[in-house]
């Protein structure tokens, strides 16, 4: 049983960020880290190689060089090896192009189950998933608090309107996990030593038979313009008052909008 | 046709969601600019005979996916076959279904992708999105690439658009054109687990009162559900109010759970981590209460309340009660 885990280097959460003069992101300075809601689908698929349920799993990233310090950091915390795709010409690659990418690599990786985080931390799409099975025509297992392989199936535990429920499909599928699978184990000290002789790969696009021109400039979609967020109002305080004297201003500030 | 807007709207028991009447009036909005007409794709348990009803909120046409009960992703091959005439653009709500099925779309006919959007527009022939990146610290405008497939997809955060109400026209309706055999319809319901009681969906909510960690606990959620009861409003939660079995995950804001465009937003306890900030940062009026003067939220809040939340929320309960002439 065989897992491919996705990741993608993003900049750390915290991090001052801006858009360079040619609408893309300014990398410069910034600290990169993996995607935080990947570290559950590494963590997700770790345990289910801890429990016997997988026996190989690979780290599989698309983007610049420097990309390779996030698949490093995910074999130290656990996992056989890793393929980088890194390639000029996927500088600035929208959804579209990604999954184009990451569904030729994963064909020829050929997992059971190519795992993803239900969302990065920068763009927020959550669609890359999704097409990256409609590009291999495999099923999709989205937002799982839990994945199980079992007989041939895997399964995940997914939100429903009230409670939850646990959907299911014949594998080879894609499959993304959420917060909830449990916190992403520390790599130890052991861990990062081992990974520094795990091997890790280098793709390019030739690599998997795309050309440039296939990916239409690495992207379907333009950036035209990207700007500052409006300066909002400054924040109204309300404090050293009693509770009575707070609900009294807090209501009229709510009446003076209309809100109540 | 290449000028329609084409949305996703999902039906449940024969009612359509929320989302649905929204892009519905989102849909023929911006059809008026581009000149075409707004078309639903209807799925979900009822929607062959509720879909007609959308040409109330602005739909001119609906074609239905099928109308069973089952997962939403296996609605993703006759989306497919009905997006693939095209139209400028498909709207699909920002939701985990939505996004799945639009993830499919994007996939399967190599669609441009924008979103989730703030606003958009059809200005000269050409669609124009506008949304919030990187955690909200840039505002980017987007277009298709030239020669870029259409139709772009959308996706569109709850309240972007408001429903247009009152309208008596009626979507004509039409079945979806055979699908291919698709991977997607393997997915099943192996177990359902529903809870007994009932939770609101808090994208549809217009005024959220959420609660975090300085709720202090599951009881503690008893006068935030009165002051939201008297607002007329919907209770929601930080992840870590959540994550301590105070409130089911299904009324949880945030990163990895709802994202909600209210007209109010009302904070108690909670200190505003950027993982719950971007759930709710589009709220379009944000009041804080905590007890720490420091709380990260009070730097974005629109009214930031320092305090104790036990003895200021029932005085608001009792103030809001008072001005509207209601007793107790």
């Amino acid at each position: 049983m065989k897992i491919v885990v996705c990741i993608k280097q993003v900049p750390a959460t915290g991090a001052d960020k801006r858009y360079t003069d040619d609408l893309t992101l300014d990398r410069t300075g910034v600290e990169a880290i993996i995607n935080p809601l990947d570290e559950y689908a590494i963590e997700q698929a770790l345990r289910l190689a801890d429990d016997g349920s997988a026996d190989a799993i690979t780290f599989l990233s698309m983007g610049p060089e420097q990309a390779s310090e996030a698949l490093r950091r995910a074999l130290a915390m656990g996992g056989d090896d890793a393929i980088l795709v890194t390639d000029a010409a996927l500088a600035g690659a929208d959804e579209w192009a990604t999954a184009k990418v990451l569904a030729a690599a994963l064909d020829k990786l050929a997992p059971d189950v190519a795992l993803m985080g239900m969302a990065s931390d920068d763009a927020r799409g959550s669609l890359v998933p999704g097409a990256v099975a409609a590009m291999r025509d495999l099923p999709l297992l989205s937002y799982g608090s839990e994945l199980k392989l079992a007989d041939g199936t895997a399964s995940v535990r997914r939100l429903s309107a009230t409670g939850f429920d646990w959907l299911s499909a014949p594998l080879p599928v894609v499959a993304t996990v959420t917060d909830q699978v449990g916190e992403p184990r520390y790599a130890s000290l052991k861990g990062i030593m081992a990974a520094k002789r795990k091997p890790l790969d280098t793709w390019s696009l030739s690599d998997l038979g795309i050309s440039a021109g296939d990916l239409h400039g690495a992207a379907l979609t333009k950036v035209t313009d990207a700007r500052a967020p409006e300066e909002k109002a400054p924040t109204e305080r309300i404090e050293n008052l009693s509770a009575a004297e707070s609900a009294t201003k807090i209501a009229d500030w709510l009446a003076a909008r209309k809100l109540i | 046709m290449s000028n329609d807007i084409v949305f996703l709207a999902e039906f449940n028991a024969g009612k359509p969601a929320r989302s649905a009447l929204e892009l519905a009036t989102g849909a023929a909005e911006l059809a008026s600019q581009s000149g075409g007409s707004a078309v639903a794709l209807a799925y979900g348990s009822g929607a062959a005979d509720g879909a007609a009803a959308l040409g109330a909120h602005g739909a001119a046409r609906a074609i239905v996916l099928g109308d069973e009960d089952r997962p939403a992703i296996t609605y993703a091959a006759a989306a497919v076959a009905a997006a693939r005439d095209g139209g400028l653009a498909l709207l699909a709500p920002a939701t985990p279904n939505g996004r799945d099925l639009a993830a499919v779309l994007v996939g399967k006919l190599e669609l441009p992708a924008f979103g989730p959007v703030r606003a958009a527009r059809v200005a000269d022939g050409v669609l124009e999105t506008e949304q919030a990146t990187l955690q909200g610290s840039v505002i980017t405008t987007s277009r298709p690439a030239e020669g870029a497939p259409a139709p772009s997809v959308v996706l569109v955060l709850a309240n972007t658009f408001t429903p247009a109400e009152g309208g008596s026209g009626s979507a004509q309706v039409s079945q979806a054109p055979a699908a291919e055999e698709s991977a997607f319809s393997k997915v099943i319901v192996a177990e359902s687990h529903p809870a007994d009681a009932k939770v609101v969906n808090l994208e549809e909510a217009t005024i959220i009162v959420a609660g975090g960690r300085g709720v202090g606990g599951e009881d503690g959620f008893g006068p935030l559900r009165e002051l939201a009861s008297v607002l007329g409003g919907a209770v929601g939660a930080s992840r870590a109010a959540a994550d301590a079995g105070w409130i089911p995950y299904q009324l949880q804001i945030g990163q990895t759970g709802k994202v909600v465009k209210p007209a109010l937003y009302i904070g108690a306890g909670i200190s505003g981590a950027i993982q719950h900030r971007v759930g709710m940062q589009s709220a379009e009026q944000v009041v804080a209460i905590n007890k720490d003067p420091d709380a990260p939220i009070g730097e974005f809040a629109d009214l930031f309340v320092v305090g104790d939340l036990f003895q200021i929320i029932p005085a608001l309960t009792a103030e809001i009660r008072r001005r509207k002439g209601s007793v107790g």
